[in-house]
C-alpha cells in the first residue's frame, strides 16, 4: 500500500457509498497513509448531530442497498459514521465539512456529529491539498 | 511466554476485527501479543497484510472450526 496521502470526496447519501468511504478512509489511515475526507452534498445529512444509527442512512437505493441495510440491521457491520470516528481516533483521519453545504443547510459546526470533524473547509483548499496525493470520490 | 490480550471479534465484519486489533495494540506494551478471534475470512487474510505494512509481527493464523485465531505481537 502506498504512503501517498489519500483524499476522499464523500458526496453521496447512498448507504453503500458512505460505508465504503468510511472503510477506505479508516483502513488507509491505520495503515500509516495520511487520509483526509471532505464531506459534502447529500452525504452531510448522515452526519447530523444526535441522529441514532438507524436514522443516519436513507431508505431506498435499489436491490443492493436494501440487502445491505437488511444485513447491517442484523449487526456485525460497523456503522459508517462510527467507523470514520474510529479511523480518526486510531489513524488520525482528518474529516472536513464542506463550507458551502453547511451554509446552504444553515448548519453551524455544532450541528455536525460530535468529535468527528476537524472543521469546515472550502472545496478549493481541499483540492489544492489533494494535489499531493490520490483523490477518490464516493 | 509473552503477555497476550484476547479480543473476541466473532460476528463482526471487515474492518471491525482489524480496528479492534489496532485499539488493543495501542493499549499494550512492545513485545506483548493480541489474539483476535474472527469469523470473518476477509479479516483473517487482511490482518496479516496490515501487520506486514505497519511493521508489527505476525505470530500465527489458525482456522478453528467456524472462526480464525490471529495472533499479532506489538513490535513498535
Amino acid at each position: 500500500m502506498s504512503d501517498k496521502p489519500l483524499y476522499i470526496l464523500l458526496v453521496s447519501g447512498e448507504r453503500e457509498k458512505l460505508q465504503m468511504a468510511a472503510m477506505t478512509a479508516s483502513v488507509a489511515a491505520v495503515s500509516d497513509r495520511p487520509t483526509e475526507v471532505f464531506v459534502s452534498m447529500n452525504a452531510i445529512l448522515s452526519f447530523k448531530r444526535g441522529l441514532p444509527p438507524e436514522e443516519r442512512y436513507p431508505e431506498g437505493g435499489g436491490f443492493f442497498a436494501a440487502q445491505f441495510a437488511k444485513a447491517s440491521a442484523k449487526g456485525g457491520t460497523p456503522d459508517a459514521v462510527d467507523l470514520l470516528a474510529q479511523g480518526r481516533m486510531l489513524g488520525g483521519v482528518k474529516v472536513w465539512a464542506c463550507a458551502m453545504v453547511l451554509d446552504m443547510l444553515g448548519w453551524e459546526d455544532d450541528d455536525l456529529t460530535e468529535d468527528l470533524f476537524d472543521g469546515r473547509l472550502g472545496l478549493t483548499k481541499f483540492l489544492a491539498d489533494a494535489e499531493s496525493g490520490d483523490l477518490v470520490s464516493f | 511466554m509473552s503477555e497476550r490480550t484476547l479480543i473476541d471479534a466473532r460476528g463482526a465484519f471487515c474492518p471491525g476485527p482489524l480496528m479492534e486489533l489496532i485499539a488493543a495494540l495501542k493499549a499494550i506494551e512492545i513485545g506483548e501479543e493480541v489474539e483476535v478471534l474472527s469469523s470473518d475470512k476477509g479479516s483473517a487474510d487482511d490482518i496479516p497484510e496490515w501487520v506486514a505494512k505497519v511493521g508489527h509481527e505476525m505470530v500465527g493464523v489458525e482456522e478453528k472450526g467456524d472462526h480464525w485465531s490471529v495472533v499479532v505481537r506489538r513490535a513498535k
